[in-house]
C-alpha cells in the first residue's frame, strides 16, 4: 500500500510536465495510476473474502507514536476500489472533457493524482495521526481543485469556504485523536480503538471532536453549505471529490469507528440529528434547484446524511445496507455528475429551464443518466434499490422508538430523493413545452464511456446482491448490535416492499406537483440559512480581527516597549516571589577600574535617557555599549569584548544610516503623567535586572552544564576557544536557528526598503552603469567652499595629487569627498580583510570565529561605503546580499548534514589531520565549514543593511529630490505639552 | 592587455607583501606554511577585491620608518601629558584655533599620512584636507601661548618631513624643498641615481592622470 501511495506521489510530481508537454491525452496513461489501486484491490478480493486483513507497517516518527501502518479490511478494500476505480474513470473522462488548449492542465493533473494518493492513504491507514495527515492533504488538494479556475471570483471564494470549514473540522478531529491517543486505555491505532473503545468523559469529548471532523468533511448540517459552493470546480472534480472520494472520507471515518462507539449515547444522538437533518434539508433544497449540478450537489448532501445515518448505527443489518449504499452512491452519483458534464459541454448550459429534448437527441448521456437515477431513487434491479430495501427491512424488524424515528426519516428522505431524481431526469432530458430543443455540439465518444461504465456497474452490482453481502457481512458483523442483515433483490411481500411502493407513489406525486413545491419553497423560509450564517460569522471574525489588531498593533513604539517591559517585570517578579528570594554572595568589584567603567556606563545611560537629539542619544548609547566592552575585557573575556565592540560599532553605523532620514529631534515630550509612568517603568526594569543579577546565581541548585564545556569542547569539538566551539558545535543548532533568523530579518529589512522599487533589488549599482548626466551621490545644498580652488577644465594638477584612489567617489558630490578617507580606505581595506580571515580560521582555538570575522568584513564594507558612496559599495562587493545569505545558510546546513553520510549525527565535528610534509601538519576541524557559513551570513546581512539603509535610501532621496535632512540645521519646535521650556533643550547642542 | 595586466600585478606586490606580513604577524609564527598561506590569502583577496591602479612611487627607508614611529611615540606621550595637564587646570580656558597649513609634498599619500599622524597626536586634529592644493586645516587645542601657532605649523611640517623621509624618493624630498635624508648624504651613489631617474620617467611618460570626479578607466 505504501508503494501505491509512492506511485501516486511520483506520478503527481511528473504529471505537470507530462501533461504540459503532451497535452490532455496524457490523462489516459495517467489514469493507470489510480487505476492500479483499483486493480490491486481486485487482486486482493480473494483475501478479503477469506477474511484476511493484510497489514503493512513502517515506523515513521516513533516518539510521536506515528507509524505508517496500513490495513486492508473490507471497509478499506471497498474504499480503495472506489477511490482508485472512479479516479481512473474520471481521469479518462478528463482526457476529453477539457478543451485542447486549456490552461493549467498540468497542474490540475498533478493535484488530481496527488489527491487520489492522499485519499488512498486516508482509507487504508490504521494510525490516527497518519489519517489526520492524509485528511488535511485531501483538504488542501481539494481547495486547489475547487479553485482550479482561479481567475473566477466565485471559484476562489468557494475554495476558501471549503478549506476553512473542512480545516476547522480537521483540527477538531485532530484534537479528538490526540485525546483518544493520550488518555489511559487509548491508542493511536484505529483498530485498537475499535477493539477496546475507551470510555469516560474524555472519550466522549474526543468522539464529539472527531465527529465534527467527519461531519464537516461530509458536508452534514450545519456544515453542508460548502458542498454546493464547491460546484464551482470543473465537473470531473465534482464527480470525483464530491461524489465518490473526499466527502466519503467522513462517511468512512464514521463507519470505521462505529463498531466501537456507535452505542455511545452522544454518538447516537449526534448521528441521528445531523444525519436526519442533512438528509431532509438536502433533499428539500434540491427540489428547487434549476442548475443540474446544484440539484445533484444538494442531492449529494442529502445522500451523505443518509449514509452517515446508516453506517453510524450500531445495528449490523443497517450497517450492511449502509456499506452497500456507499458503493452504490459512488457509482450512481459519479455517473450523474459525468452526465451533467457531458450535457454542459454539449448544450452549453446546465439550466434545466433551457434544456429540452436531450432524451432523444443526446442518447449517450440519457442512457447512463436514466440508469444512474434509477439506482439513486431505489428502483429495482439497481444497486441503490438493494441497499434501500435492506435498510427498510432492517428498520421495520426491530421496533424501538429510536428505530421508528430513523425509519420515518429514511422514508421521508427517500420520498424527497425520488422526487428530485425525477426532477433531474425531467430537467435534463424531457422535451419541455415552450422550450426549443437545445442546440447540441458533437462530443467525442470517449466522453460518454466513463458514465456508461459506472451506470452499468450500478446495474450489475444490483443484479448480484449476493456478492455484496458476502463481502460486506464480514465488516457489518463487527458492529455491536442487531442481527446480520441480507442484501437481496426480492425480500418477499412485507412492510419493506409496502414502504417502497409508498415512497415511489409519494415521490411521483411530489414530482408532479413540482411547480407548487418550488413556489412553496420560495414562500416559506425554513430556519436560518447556513451559508448566510457562515458569511456573517466570517465577516464578524474579520471585523473582530481588525478591532483586535488596531487595539494591540497601535504602531506606537513606546506602547510596544511598554508592554514588553511590563510583562518582563511582572513575570520575573512572580517567579521571584514564588520561589523565595535569597541573595548570594556579593562582591562589589574585582578591581577599581570596573567601578570607574561602571560609573561611565551609568552616566552614559542617564544622559541617553535625557537626550532630545536622536544622534546624541545614539552616541551616548554607544558609550554604554563600549563601556560594557571594557568590562568584558577587564573580566578576561576577549572574545566577548571583541564581539561586543564590533556589534556596537555596527549598531552605531546602522543607527546613523537610519537617522539620516529622521528628524533631528525626538518628537515633543509626552504629557507629564505618562513621562512619570515611563520613567517608573524604566527604573523598575533596571531594579529588576539588578535583582536578578543578585538572586539568580544563588538560586542555582544543580551544577551548571558549562562546567563540562572546557573538556567537552576540546575532546568533541577539537577546539580550545570554548566560546567558538559552543557556537559551532555544542550549541550548533542554536546558531543554525539564529542565522536563519538573521537571514529572515535581513530579507525583511530589504523588502521593506525596496518595497517601492521592486525591480532594483536584483541589481548591483556599478560605476560603469553610471551615465554622465546622473545626479551626484549625497548632494548638498551648501555651496562647496573649495570650488574656487578646483582646477578649471583641462588644466593639469600636480601629477600625484587628486588621484582616484577608489573608483566610487567619482560619483560623489565634490564637497562630500575626503582625500584622507579615500586614501586610508584604500590602504586599510585589504588589511582588514586579512584580519577577518585570520579571525575566521584561528577562531577555533583563539578569540575570533565566523561571526566576528563577518562583522569585520562588514565594517570594511561600511568604510568603503562611507568613503565613496553607494557606487563604491557596488564596486567593493558586486554581489547581491541574497546570494551571500543563501550560500551561507546552505553551507552551514550542508556542513551539518555531511556527517550523516558517514554514519555520524547532524552537526558532529570531525578532526582531519593532514600531513603536509615540510609545511607541517594541518588540523582541520569540519565545524570550520559551518563557521564559514555563519561568516557568509553575517557578511550578507551587513551588505544587505548597507545596500538598503545606505545605498537604496540615498538613491530614493536623489530620485525624489529630497536629500536627507541636514541634521545640524534642523531645529526643534516647541509644543504646549512640553513640561520643560525648550530654551533648556536648545542649550544641549 | 596582458602586458598591462602584468604591470597591474607588479603594482600590487607591495600590498601583497604587506598583507602577508600582517598575516604572519597575526599567527605569530614565521613558518613556511604561514608565509605560503599568507601569500595565497593576499593574492586571493587582491584578486577578488580589485582597486583602481595607483602606483606607489616612493622608496621605503627603514631608518626613516624607525625615526617616524619613534618620534610619534614620544610625541603622543608628551602631548597626552600636556593635554591632561591642561584639562586639569580648572581656571584657564584653552583657546583653540583652526589653522591652515599648505603641505609641501605633492602627493595624496603623504598628505593623508601626515594628516593621520598629526591627528593621532593629542591636541591637534585635522578637520579638513584639500586635495588639489594639498592643504590641511587643523584644529589646535590651545594657542594662548605666544608662538603656539607657529609651533603647530612647524610640527606639521616636521611630521611631513619625517613621513617623506620614511617613504618618499630622494627626488620627491628635494622637490618638496626638504633637506635630503641626512643618512643618505654619505652613501650617495649610482644606485640611487638610477632609481631616481626611473621614477621620474614613469610619470614623465605623460600618462594622463584622471581628474577629480572621473573614473580612471
Amino acid at each position: 500500500m505504501l508503494q501505491l501511495i509512492a506511485v501516486h506521489l511520483l506520478a503527481a510530481l511528473a504529471a505537470p510536465a507530462l501533461v504540459s508537454r503532451f497535452g490532455r491525452r496524457m490523462f489516459l496513461p495517467l489514469a493507470l495510476v489510480p487505476g492500479s489501486a483499483a486493480i490491486w484491490a481486485l487482486t486482493r478480493l480473494g483475501d478479503v473474502l477469506a477474511g484476511e486483513v493484510p497489514v503493512q507497517s513502517v515506523s515513521w516518527v516513533d516518539s510521536l507514536d506515528m507509524h505508517l501502518t496500513f490495513r486492508l479490511d473490507v471497509l478499506a478494500w471497498l474504499m480503495v476500489l472506489l477511490v482508485g476505480g472512479i479516479g481512473a474513470l474520471v481521469m479518462i473522462y478528463c482526457a476529453w472533457y477539457f478543451a485542447t488548449g486549456a490552461k493549467f492542465l498540468g497542474r490540475f493533473a498533478g493535484i488530481f493524482i496527488g489527491f487520489a494518493g492522499a485519499m488512498l492513504g486516508l482509507v487504508t491507514t490504521d494510525n490516527t495521526l497518519a489519517l489526520y495527515t492524509f485528511w488535511e492533504l485531501t483538504t488542501v488538494f481539494s481547495y486547489l481543485l475547487i479553485g482550479h479556475y482561479f481567475t473566477r471570483k466565485g471559484a476562489r471564494r468557494a475554495g476558501m469556504q471549503a478549506i476553512i470549514v473542512t480545516t476547522f473540522g480537521g483540527l477538531a478531529m485532530f484534537a479528538g485523536f490526540l485525546i483518544l491517543g493520550a488518555m489511559p486505555g487509548g491508542s493511536f491505532s484505529l483498530s485498537e480503538l475499535v477493539r477496546e473503545p475507551p470510555a469516560g468523559t474524555a472519550a466522549t469529548v474526543a468522539i464529539v471532536c472527531i465527529l465534527v471532523g467527519a461531519l464537516t468533511k461530509s458536508a452534514l448540517v450545519p456544515f453542508h453549505f460548502w458542498l454546493p459552493g464547491a460546484m464551482a470546480a470543473p465537473t470531473p472534480v465534482s464527480a470525483y471529490l464530491h461524489a465518490a472520494a473526499m466527502v466519503k472520507a467522513g462517511v468512512y471515518l464514521v463507519a470505521r469507528l462505529a463498531p466501537g462507539f456507535a452505542e455511545m449515547d452522544t454518538w447516537r444522538w449526534i448521528i441521528l440529528i445531523t444525519g436526519s437533518a442533512t438528509m431532509l434539508i438536502g433533499g428539500y433544497r434540491s427540489l428547487k434547484q434549476h442548475d443540474l449540478k446544484l440539484l445533484l450537489a444538494f442531492g449529494t448532501v442529502s445522500q451523505l446524511g443518509f449514509l452517515i445515518l446508516l453506517v453510524g448505527q450500531p445495528n449490523q443489518a443497517v450497517a450492511l445496507a449502509g456499506l452497500a449504499l456507499i458503493g452504490a452512491h459512488a457509482m450512481f452519483k459519479a455517473a450523474l455528475f459525468l452526465t451533467v458534464g457531458v450535457i454542459d459541454a454539449s448544450a452549453g448550459t446546465r439550466d434545466l429551464r433551457q434544456l429540452s429534448g436531450l432524451g432523444r437527441n443526446l442518447r449517450g448521456a440519457a442512457i447512463p443518466g436514466f440508469l444512474a437515477t434509477f439506482s439513486m431513487v431505489g428502483l429495482p434491479p439497481f444497486a441503490g434499490y438493494v441497499g434501500k430495501e435492506a435498510v427498510l427491512e432492517a428498520l421495520t424488524h426491530d421496533g424501538g422508538a429510536y428505530e421508528s424515528a430513523l425509519l420515518a426519516v429514511v422514508v421521508v428522505g427517500s420520498v424527497l430523493t425520488f422526487a428530485y431524481g425525477m426532477r433531474f431526469l425531467w430537467g435534463a432530458f424531457a422535451r419541455k413545452p415552450g422550450v426549443a430543443d437545445a442546440q447540441l455540439d458533437r462530443e467525442p465518444p470517449g466522453l460518454f464511456v466513463p458514465g456508461f461504465v459506472l451506470a452499468i456497474l450500478g446495474l450489475g452490482a444490483g443484479l448480484l446482491p449476493g456478492l455484496g453481502e458476502g463481502l460486506f457481512e464480514r465488516y457489518a458483523a463487527t458492529y455491536p448490535a442487531g442481527e446480520p442483515g441480507h442484501l437481496t433483490l426480492w425480500g418477499g411481500i412485507g412492510p419493506a416492499l409496502a414502504l417502497t411502493v409508498v415512497i415511489v407513489a409519494v415521490g411521483l406525486g411530489l414530482f408532479a406537483a413540482r411547480g407548487l413545491v418550488e413556489r412553496a419553497q420560495d414562500a416559506v423560509i425554513l430556519g436560518p440559512d447556513a451559508d448566510r450564517g457562515y458569511r456573517t460569522l466570517m465577516r464578524r471574525l474579520d471585523r473582530a480581527a481588525v478591532a483586535v489588531t488596531s487595539a494591540t498593533q497601535r504602531g506606537s513604539l513606546p506602547g510596544y516597549l511598554g508592554i514588553i517591559l511590563v510583562v518582563t517585570v511582572v513575570s520575573a517578579a512572580i517567579a521571584l516571589g514564588s520561589s523565595g528570594v535569597q541573595i548570594g554572595q556579593v562582591r562589589l568589584f574585582d578591581s577599581p577600574a570596573q567601578l570607574l567603567v561602571a560609573g561611565i556606563i551609568v552616566i552614559g545611560a542617564i544622559l541617553t535617557a535625557q537626550a532630545r537629539r536622536r544622534l546624541k542619544a545614539v552616541v551616548l548609547l554607544g558609550v554604554t555599549g563600549y563601556g560594557v566592552v571594557v568590562l568584558f575585557a577587564l573580566h578576561g573575556a576577549p572574545d566577548l569584548a571583541l564581539t561586543q565592540a564590533l556589534v556596537e560599532t555596527i549598531a552605531l553605523v546602522v543607527f546613523i544610516l537610519v537617522l539620516r532620514r529622521l528628524p533631528a529631534y525626538f518628537s515633543n515630550r509626552p504629557l507629564k503623567s505618562s513621562r512619570w509612568w515611563r520613567a517608573a517603568l524604566g527604573a523598575l526594569v533596571g531594579v529588576l535586572a539588578m535583582a536578578l543579577a543578585l538572586i539568580v546565581p544563588a538560586a542555582r541548585v544543580a551544577d551548571p552544564i558549562s562546567v563540562l564545556f572546557p573538556t567537552e569542547a576540546y575532546e568533541y569539538g577539537y577546539g580550545k576557544n570554548i566560546v567558538n566551539v559552543t557556537l559551532v558545535d555544542i550549541r550548533a543548532w542554536d546558531t543554525m536557528g539564529e542565522i536563519a533568523v538573521l537571514l529572515v530579518a535581513a530579507t525583511g529589512v530589504a523588502s521593506l526598503v525596496f518595497a517601492r522599487t521592486r525591480t532594483r533589488t536584483g541589481r548591483v549599482e556599478r560605476m560603469r552603469d553610471r551615465r554622465s548626466g546622473d545626479a551626484q551621490v549625497w548632494p548638498s545644498e551648501l555651496e562647496d567652499p573649495a570650488s574656487r580652488l578646483r582646477p578649471a577644465q583641462g588644466t593639469a594638477t600636480a601629477p600625484r595629487r587628486a588621484r582616484s584612489w577608489l573608483t566610487g567617489p567619482g560619483a560623489l558630490a565634490p564637497n562630500r569627498r575626503s582625500v584622507i578617507f579615500e586614501v586610508a580606505t584604500r590602504l586599510l581595506f585589504h588589511t582588514m580583510l586579512v584580519f577577518a580571515l585570520f579571525l575566521l580560521f584561528s577562531g577555533h582555538n583563539a578569540p575570533g570565529g565566523g561571526f566576528v570575522a563577518g562583522l569585520i568584513v562588514g565594517i570594511a564594507l561600511t568604510v568603503r561605503y562611507l568613503a565613496g558612496g553607494r557606487y563604491e559599495l557596488g564596486e567593493a562587493a558586486p554581489i547581491l546580499p541574497g546570494a551571500l545569505l543563501g550560500t551561507g545558510l546552505f553551507l552551514s546546513a550542508g556542513a551539518g548534514a555531511v556527517p550523516l553520510f558517514f554514519g555520524g549525527v547532524v552537526l558532529q565535528s570531525v578532526k582531519i589531520d593532514v600531513d603536509l610534509g615540510i609545511l607541517g601538519e594541518m588540523h582541520l576541524v569540519t565545524s570550520l565549514f559551518f563557521d564559514i557559513g555563519v561568516f557568509l551570513v553575517v557578511v550578507g546581512l551587513m551588505l544587505d543593511v548597507l545596500r538598503t539603509l545606505g545605498a537604496e535610501i540615498d538613491r530614493q532621496g536623489e530620485a525624489t529630490g529630497t536629500a536627507s535632512p541636514d541634521i545640524a540645521h534642523d531645529s526643534p519646535r516647541s509644543s504646549p505639552d512640553d513640561s520643560r521650556p525648550l530654551v533648556d533643550a536648545g542649550g544641549e547642542h | 592587455m596582458s602586458g598591462r595586466g602584468r604591470w597591474d600585478w607588479l603594482q600590487r606586490v607591495p600590498m601583497a607583501v604587506w598583507m602577508t606580513a600582517v598575516w604572519v604577524l597575526l599567527w605569530g609564527h614565521l613558518t613556511v606554511a604561514n608565509v605560503l598561506t599568507g601569500v595565497l590569502v593576499s593574492v586571493l583577496l587582491l584578486w577578488v577585491f580589485p582597486m583602481p591602479r595607483v602606483g606607489f612611487e616612493g622608496r621605503v627607508s627603514l631608518i626613516g620608518v624607525v625615526l617616524l614611529t619613534g618620534r610619534l611615540l614620544v610625541d603622543v606621550v608628551r602631548a597626552s601629558v600636556s593635554v591632561a595637564i591642561r584639562a586639569l587646570r580648572w581656571r584657564q580656558t584653552p583657546h583653540g584655533a583652526v589653522i591652515r597649513v599648505p603641505l609641501r609634498s605633492e602627493s595624496d599619500l603623504f598628505l593623508t599620512l601626515t594628516a593621520e599622524l598629526t591627528t593621532l597626536v593629542p591636541g591637534s586634529f585635522v578637520v579638513e584636507a584639500h586635495r588639489f592644493t594639498g592643504t590641511l586645516y587643523l584644529h589646535v587645542l590651545d594657542v594662548t601661548r605666544p608662538g603656539a601657532l607657529e609651533r603647530a605649523r612647524h610640527d606639521v611640517f616636521e611630521q611631513e618631513r619625517r613621513v617623506m623621509y620614511a617613504f618618499a624618493t630622494d627626488a620627491d624630498i628635494e622637490a618638496a624643498g626638504f633637506e635630503p635624508r641626512p643618512w643618505r648624504l654619505r652613501s650617495r651613489g649610482g644606485r640611487t641615481r638610477t632609481r631616481m631617474t626611473r621614477e621620474r620617467s614613469s610619470y614623465e611618460r605623460g600618462k594622463v592622470l584622471p581628474r577629480d570626479g572621473e573614473d580612471e578607466s
